[in-house]
């Protein structure tokens, strides 16, 4: 085991540690040890799995994720009262589109991220994800031209370029 | 007390945003526009009640819980219109643009 290996499994170890005891709350020994063989066999299973996978996944909580996630909130709710407008008002208003967006300069791990945070924002659903393209179905044509506009697929790019 | 105030306001605007959902739900014309219309209780409202109950807590594990249920909320619901919306394209079904496209095809 190299030192790399180390400190992923520590790092792990102590978020699964923090976790556990925030969710119990607990300090009677019983639990206590309940808790340490549970964070012990989920350690244990992620490096067998590591072990067969060959994908270690990074817990990414980096200053930049975190400037993300905050940016992506305020998206929410404008888009959400874009979405509210189109519930009350009449209902012709409405231009559903299909697009394909490029994901290719994504990096692989990333693009979870981008679906998700395209499906989390009202307004604008990924349907299907391949190598190279998003597709994405959106209530009005301006969301699919903001999207175009690549702010959200640069940021997210940025993030794991930073974690790299 | 101003708390109190702010919670109760972060709380009917959530309601608010699940009424709006639902209402969409009904009124909007095809699957992947209602799709749209559920978005907005997965994501906005569960933001806004989940703050608002937060602030009613006295901020301990109670706090703490209620935050990683909003966390594992907005992990998990995205995800769930991903695949509706990913089985209803892959079983064939066409949104309202291309049923359009189709029939302009047929009529010319």
């Amino acid at each position: 085991m190299d030192r790399k290996t180390i400190i992923y499994l520590v790092t792990w170890t102590l978020i699964l540690a923090v976790f556990w005891l925030l969710l119990s709350g607990f300090f009677k020994p019983l639990l206590l040890s309940f808790g340490l063989a549970s964070v012990v066999l989920v350690v244990v299973l992620v490096r067998r799995m590591d072990n067969t996978d060959n994908q270690p996944q990074k817990p990414s909580l980096s200053l930049p994720f975190f400037r993300y996630i905050a940016w992506l909130l305020g998206q929410i709710v404008l888009s959400s009262s874009q979405v509210a407008k189109l519930v009350w008002g009449s209902s012709k208003r409405l231009s559903p589109t299909t697009t394909k967006l490029p994901v290719a300069h994504i990096p692989e791990d990333s693009r979870v991220l981008y679906a998700n945070s395209i499906t989390m924002t009202p307004g604008t659903l990924s349907v299907d994800i391949d190598d190279n393209y998003v597709t994405v179905h959106a209530l009005r044509e301006d969301s699919i031209k903001s999207l175009q506009g690549g702010k959200m697929a640069n940021s997210v790019a940025n993030i794991s370029g930073d974690k790299n | 007390m101003i708390l109190e105030t702010l919670s109760t306001i972060l709380l009917i605007s959530g309601a608010f945003f699940s009424l709006t959902g639902a209402i969409g739900l009904f009124k909007f014309p095809d699957f992947f526009t209602r799709v749209h219309a559920a978005s907005v209780t997965d994501s906005i409202a569960t933001i806004l009640i989940i703050s608002g109950l937060i602030l009613r807590t006295d901020f301990d594990l109670v706090a703490i819980k209620l935050l990683f249920i909003l966390v594992f909320l907005l992990l998990t619901s995205p995800t769930a219109s991903h695949a509706l919306a990913k089985s209803a394209r892959h079983g064939g079904l066409l949104t309202l643009a291309e049923i359009r496209d189709t029939q302009n095809k047929d009529n010319g």
